[in-house]
């Protein structure tokens, strides 16, 4: 009896993983759409990332007011999620995510995955 | 949590730093711990005013990576009696420094961005700061703009003079709106004459034209001119009647939540 307990144990762990596999690509998936979206809707056409660009103050005083606001919460915050970007701005975090992505395509951020998360920080030899 | 404080101007000679070393003498005698920080680097003058002759580090150190925070800090409690505590960071005023800011290239520029922003955590949190108080250049300038991104209120010291009021309309909403700053205005050197002729005529003029709080208004004293900076008004002339303007701008910034 113990053993069969422990086998539906490994197999729910298991599944478990797999299903976390899914969810982290499902999410990787959403993002891409999301920067394909929003690169339509500010006309964007391209998605190379731009090589690494400073994101000094004259750089943030001539970005869109949108970009502006999620560019100066990361550099105020160090290092973000969408999630925690979301919190300061007050928009939904989908719109931060796709924001942030946009901002590393431009060059501007960079990303870094840890599991599941997604951290969005100015470059750290940039910010010294 | 404390509060950082950017006092800016469009045009030079406004009395940024007069009114600078005043508010953060006068947020002093309030019981305040405060930093008042030279971020004027291409022509530092609080080493001059507050004759601190030499500095074992500046501000310009800090920013280049070279120190921390705390060794470029100088206590200068001792020149304001009775109050809480006052703390200077000063600027670089060798000629060889300012050339060698004015080089710098965007990147370092972002990374003085980044040193800035920090000062909230090392000195408001960690060392119990109660107000940073930062001097800076006129104008759009790396150096002041960086100071204004990390400020939570910017005050803006204007004159009447006609081009100043136009450039400070102006900064009001391509520069310090766009980065959704607090901003006030303080109107100095004001002489009265035919159109205005007491501080609530400049207050409702000006807050009609500026769109934004009045936090206080300066006649044009010829004391604090004679003075030449030498004074500061709030500890050295407690019965002036800029000291008690100097006073209420601190009662009211302690009032103002950011």
């Amino acid at each position: 009896m113990g053993t069969v307990v422990s086998k539906q144990g490994v197999l729910g762990k298991k599944h478990i993983r797999m299903l976390e596999k899914i969810r982290e690509s499902l999410e990787k998936l959403n993002e891409k759409m999301e920067i394909i979206i929003e690169l339509q809707k500010h006309g964007g056409r391209e998605i190379q990332p731009l090589p690494e660009t400073p994101l000094d103050v004259m750089t943030l005083l001539s970005m869109p007011d949108h970009l502006r606001k999620t560019a100066m919460t990361v550099c105020r915050l160090g290092r973000a999620t969408a999630e925690e970007v979301a919190q300061q701005t007050h928009r939904a975090r989908a719109v931060e995510s796709a924001y942030l992505n946009q901002l590393v395509i431009m060059g501007y951020l960079k990303k870094e995955r840890k599991g599941r998360k997604a951290y969005f920080y100015v470059e750290k030899e940039n910010q010294g | 949590m404390g509060k950082v404080i950017a006092v800016h101007s469009y045009k030079g000679g406004t009395g940024k730093t007069i009114l600078s070393i005043n508010l953060a003498a006068a947020l002093v005698k309030h019981g305040k711990k405060v930093c008042l920080m030279d971020l004027d680097f291409r022509a530092p003058s609080l080493s001059t005013l507050l004759k601190v002759e030499k500095a074992d580090y500046w501000l310009n150190d800090y920013l280049n990576g070279i120190c921390g925070i705390d060794k470029v800090l100088i206590d200068l409690t001792e020149r304001i009696r009775d109050g809480g505590k006052l703390f200077v960071g000063l600027a670089n005023p060798t000629t060889e420094a300012i050339r060698d800011i004015s080089a710098k290239d965007r990147k370092w520029e972002m990374r003085a961005l980044g040193r800035l922003l920090s000062l909230r955590n090392t000195l408001l949190n960690d060392k119990g700061f109660d107000y940073l108080v930062f001097d800076t250049s006129p104008g759009l300038q790396y150096s002041s703009i960086n100071a204004i991104v990390s400020a939570d209120l910017v005050i803006v010291a204007s004159t009447l003079d006609k081009s100043d009021v136009e450039g400070t309309k102006r900064m009001l909403k391509e520069l310090y709106d766009l980065f959704e700053k607090k901003t006030r205005i303080v109107t100095n050197k004001v002489l009265y004459g035919e159109n205005i002729k007491s501080v609530k005529d400049v207050r409702s003029q000006m807050e009609e034209l500026y769109g934004v709080p009045i936090l206080g208004v300066i006649p044009c004293f010829c004391d604090v001119s004679r003075a030449k900076g030498t004074l500061i008004f709030v500890e050295d002339k407690p019965d002036h009647p800029f000291t008690k303007i100097m006073d209420e701008i601190a009662t009211e910034l302690e009032k103002m939540k950011v």
